[in-house]
């Protein structure tokens, strides 16, 4: 009867442990939840030439982007980025743009020459371990991870409510129209003033990010 | 019970290679190599539909294992995908397993509608394809895509039974996995 007892204890230890595992994933997140840790990470190679570590950033703010130079969405949406990068320049807040796929195009050379034709004015490095991205749970290109002073996350998902892509032709396609919502800004804005983030968490829309299989 | 889903496995195969390339160059799709299949690609149709007719066209389809293979042009691993779902198609169709696309491409740009068009053409995708007409922001939030290639599996009694996505770094489906799926399902029915 103890042994039993003691069996049905553990079992429901192990469940309670696996429903907190569950629920630290986010709305639209599989991994992480607002709050979670920003992961250290170590000499990642830049499109400049130079190497970042988590270490690094100084600043009070951090912003992490999933990027991949192939994808419409990422194309559609990044004037939109370096407009918002110059935008909060000279405040405390650091934007790193992060290539994780393995294709060619989304490599380090290609990825050199996509910032030098973007006017990219932020570091944007690849991370070929890919363990910033699985480590975040980031699934889609753009996808933005925002952290405090804390280095806890407190924003993730889209830059603004509209989605853009960019068409064939060569124009920039906003799905809803013109954005009204603009969460990236919104919650560095929070986080500068020590406010709550007034939106933390948002769908993200793009391009699918590319995971390796371990035994791939 | 869903399968386990691991994770991507880009099949770089060569018939895949040439299709991207054919697509990132805005080519005629229909030039692409013909797919192993003797139909006429004029059987080939895209049909435009909102989020809430396909609903009623999915909603038509219980009684039999339904495969649901979203995608767009834009999206590359949707296309190195879309050969593996034709030739499961010519696989299990005589096994009454039905087979259709749903093409998330901007419904706004007329070349990547014709590229779409194109490429099933190309690919004999003689089974039914649909295009979403809503912005694709939208219509990823009403499907509950957070991204695409997705595949679900409907069984016969038209319960979403497998839900095959990206959507989890560490868990992010493979070929074998919707093979297994559609197996898995026929090996439900009752025999007859």
């Amino acid at each position: 009867m103890t042994k039993k007892l003691t069996r049905m204890f553990v079992c429901l230890v192990g469940l309670l442990i696996l429903g907190s595992a569950v629920a630290s994933a986010g709305q639209y997140n599989a991994v992480v939840d607002i709050g979670a840790p920003m992961p250290e990470f170590s000499d990642l190679p830049a499109t400049d030439g130079s190497t970042l570590s988590s270490d690094d950033l100084e600043e009070d703010i951090v912003v992490l982007v999933f990027l991949a130079n192939h994808c419409p969405w990422v194309k559609g949406m990044d004037a939109d980025l370096v407009a918002l990068v110059d935008e909060l320049e000279g405040q405390s807040v650091r934007f790193v743009g992060v290539s994780v796929n393995h294709r060619d195009d989304d490599r380090l050379p290609a990825m050199k020459e996509h910032a030098l034709a973007n006017g990219y004015n932020f570091t944007y490095v690849f991370d070929e371990s890919q363990a910033l991205g699985r480590r975040l749970g980031a699934t889609t290109t753009p996808e933005y991870f925002v952290f405090g002073k804390d280095r806890r996350l407190a924003y993730m998902g889209l830059i603004h409510n509209s989605p853009a892509s960019k068409r064939r032709d060569g124009t920039v396609n906003y799905t809803r129209g013109e954005p009204t919502d603009f969460y990236v800004r919104d919650a560095v804005a929070a986080l500068s003033a020590g406010d709550e983030v007034p939106v933390a968490e948002t769908r993200s829309h793009g391009c699918s990010v590319e995971y390796q299989r371990a035994d791939g | 019970m869903p399968l386990p889903r691991r994770p991507t496995l880009l099949r770089h195969s060569a018939l895949a290679t040439v299709i991207v390339a054919m697509i990132a160059c805005a080519g005629p799709a229909a030039d692409a190599p013909p797919a192993a299949t003797g139909r006429d690609a004029a059987a080939v149709e895209l049909r435009p539909v909102t989020v809430e007719e396909w609903r009623i066209e999915l909603a038509r389809l219980e009684g039999r294992i339904a495969v649901v293979d979203m995608w767009a042009t834009w999206c590359i691993p949707c296309i190195e995908r879309f050969p593996h779902m034709v030739e499961l198609f010519h696989r299990y169709e005589a096994e009454g397993v039905t087979f259709v696309s749903v093409c998330l491409d901007d419904p706004g740009d007329e070349q990547a509608v014709a590229s779409a068009r194109r490429f099933l053409e190309g690919q004999r995708a003689v089974f039914a394809n649909y295009l979403i007409t809503e912005n694709t922001a939208d219509a990823f939030e009403k499907l509950d895509l957070l991204s695409i290639p997705a595949v679900f599996i409907y069984a016969a009694d038209g319960e979403l039974r497998y839900r095959l996505t990206a959507d989890d770094p560490n868990d992010q489906f493979t070929d074998s996995d919707v093979e297994a799926a559609i197996s898995n399902l026929l090996g439900e029915l009752p025999l007859v």
